[in-house]
């Protein structure tokens, strides 16, 4: 036994696209169990396809993805977050015309979710009090921030295991992008194993164990988020700042 | 007031029987993009089978109804097994499933025809009687076929609001990846609103049997005012639906009273295209519309 935190999630040699194009080249990383990696990178360069080939959305070219020691590649999406991976998508995707309790709800569409669906509500509003107040509202009268707590807490009713949350501070405020994030230092403290992707490496600077930095495909450098600051080059090349 | 009770009772017992198939019609498309074309075909099937229920088998009205609600879930279903499963992943869905149901609906049509001939039959389970009202005379049948329509209605906005598949099936009318994402399987979901499709619409063939006649044909007016209310409400908008499919039912009985029978679907149509004029969304359209 070593002291190492087993990995949760382990991805090899990753290749993706959508019809002749190509986004992921070669893609390899390592997710420990209880940490919380980032992705970051210009637009475009495959963050998204990398979270949709781990959610099933998108079938791979080649590759392996495995989760918790099994491969997980071929599976259906219901099946891949019935074994325990949450995808809160980009643009939150919410069902606009439905309350915030149902949007929940679905959330713990599952048959293992729904058995514990009133318990599972009762965690996700301690935690985004917000969401209580505003439970009977249709989903399209909240704001941009309310949305993507919305969106988050239908993620955590699955129960999964892995969070993985596609650029969260996208197109909010900057008081609610604040909020977000100590949602996911919360969810981290907790125990949460989280995958994110974000464009800011100064966001996340103080939340993440790991960094891997994607472009046009391939992973061009990985390390703990303070090394990243010490290669001025990188930062400029590949965030612009 | 002789005059407007007639109408609002005829007007009603039309209304029910049109949003009973445009319910189904418009589940389909506004959950699933499946824009039915056999929908008039399952009225047909509905029909028959009740037909067939009382007079070969001897069937009471309750159980012959029961029996055509049965072969519509069966139709409804595999129209899912036979056809729209097999087009699920192609680019042109939509166009496939229309041309598709519209084989299906031809196919269903000739075996009904053969099966039973063309000449029409007088469906065996009515209600016979009626009852004056202000002096109105309102037959029980109209009656049934309200209460039957409100009692399905309801049954349905219960499943939609209040079950798990019914959510599942409004996230995926919804927004189709996040409910994939939730892990809804969005094949399973397709069965489920076709079967529920199906039911519907063969319960309203059997309203329409009783106040008409049986014939392998008799789907096709039905479908088309279908159609016609869910162009006027916007199509997949089922709430909407309701409400046009009863307001165009009181609206063809005034036409066809004050200006005879003959102008009743003409006037249906000029309002088809005022509506399409003024609010090309439907009246109770989001003014925008979803392709998948």
């Amino acid at each position: 036994m070593t002291m190492d935190a087993p990995a949760l999630l382990e991805i090899r040699g990753l290749v993706a696209g959508y019809r002749d194009h190509e986004v992921l080249r070669g893609v390899s990383l390592t997710l420990a169990k209880g940490k919380l990696a980032t992705l970051i990178g210009p637009n475009g360069h495959g963050k998204t396809t990398l979270l949709r080939c781990v959610s099933g959305l998108l079938r791979l070219t080649a590759g392996d993805i495995r989760f918790g020691g099994t491969s997980i590649v071929g599976r259906r999406v219901n099946n891949i977050v019935a074994q325990g991976i949450v995808h809160v998508p980009q643009g939150d995707l919410l069902f606009s015309a439905m309350s915030v309790a149902d949007n929940l709800m679905m959330g713990a569409y599952l048959p293992a979710a729904n058995a514990v669906a009133s318990r599972r509500l009762e965690e996700v509003y301690g935690l985004l009090p917000a969401l209580w107040e505003r439970r009977l509202q249709t989903a399209n009268t909240l704001s941009g921030g309310e949305r993507r707590m919305l969106a988050i807490g239908r993620g955590l009713m699955s129960g999964g295991e892995l969070l993985m949350f596609d650029e969260p501070s996208l197109g909010l405020a900057p008081l609610a992008i604040d909020q977000v994030y100590s949602v996911i230092a919360n969810l981290k403290a907790r125990g949460r194993t989280i995958l994110l992707v974000e464009e800011n490496a100064n966001r996340i600077v103080d939340i993440a164990d790991l960094v891997y930095l994607l472009d046009d495909g391939r992973i061009v450098w990985e390390g703990a988020p303070h090394a990243l600051f010490d290669h001025q080059d990188l930062l400029e090349t590949y965030l612009g700042s | 007031m002789n005059t407007f009770v007639q109408i609002l009772v005829s007007g009603l017992t039309l209304g029910a029987m049109y949003a009973i198939s445009t319910i189904g019609l418009s589940l389909a498309w506004g959950a699933v993009g499946v824009l039915n074309m056999a929908q008039g075909a399952f009225l047909v099937v509905g029909g028959y089978a009740a037909y067939a229920g009382a007079v070969f088998l001897g069937m009471s009205a309750p159980l012959a109804l029961a029996l055509a609600a049965l072969a519509g879930a069966a139709v409804g279903a595999g129209t899912y097994f036979f056809v729209v499963r097999f087009m699920l992943e192609s680019a042109t869905f939509e166009t496939n499933v229309i041309i598709a149901t519209v084989g299906l609906a031809l196919i269903f049509e000739n075996v009904v025809l053969q099966t039973f001939g063309a000449y029409p039959l007088r469906q065996p389970i009515r209600i016979e009687g009626g009852v004056n009202i202000a002096a109105t005379y309102i037959p029980y049948e109209s009656i049934g076929i309200l209460v039957m329509s409100i009692v399905a209605m309801i049954a349905v906005g219960w499943v939609l609001e209040r079950t798990r598949m019914g959510r599942a099936i409004r996230a995926v009318s919804q927004n189709r990846a996040a409910a994939l994402l939730m892990g809804v399987p969005v094949k399973v979901v397709y069965l489920q609103v076709l079967t529920i499709a199906g039911v519907l619409a063969a319960l309203s063939g059997v309203m329409l049997s009783t106040i008409t006649t049986l014939a392998p044909t008799m789907g096709y007016d039905p479908m088309l005012k279908a159609f016609i209310v869910c162009v006027v409400a916007g199509l997949g908008n089922i709430y909407g639906a309701l409400y046009a499919a009863f307001a165009l039912g009181i609206f063809e009985a005034a036409v066809q009273f004050f200006l005879g029978v003959r102008f009743g679907f003409p006037a249906m149509l000029l309002l088809i295209i005022l509506t399409l004029v003024w609010r090309p969304y439907g009246v109770f359209g989001r003014g925008s519309t979803q392709r998948f």
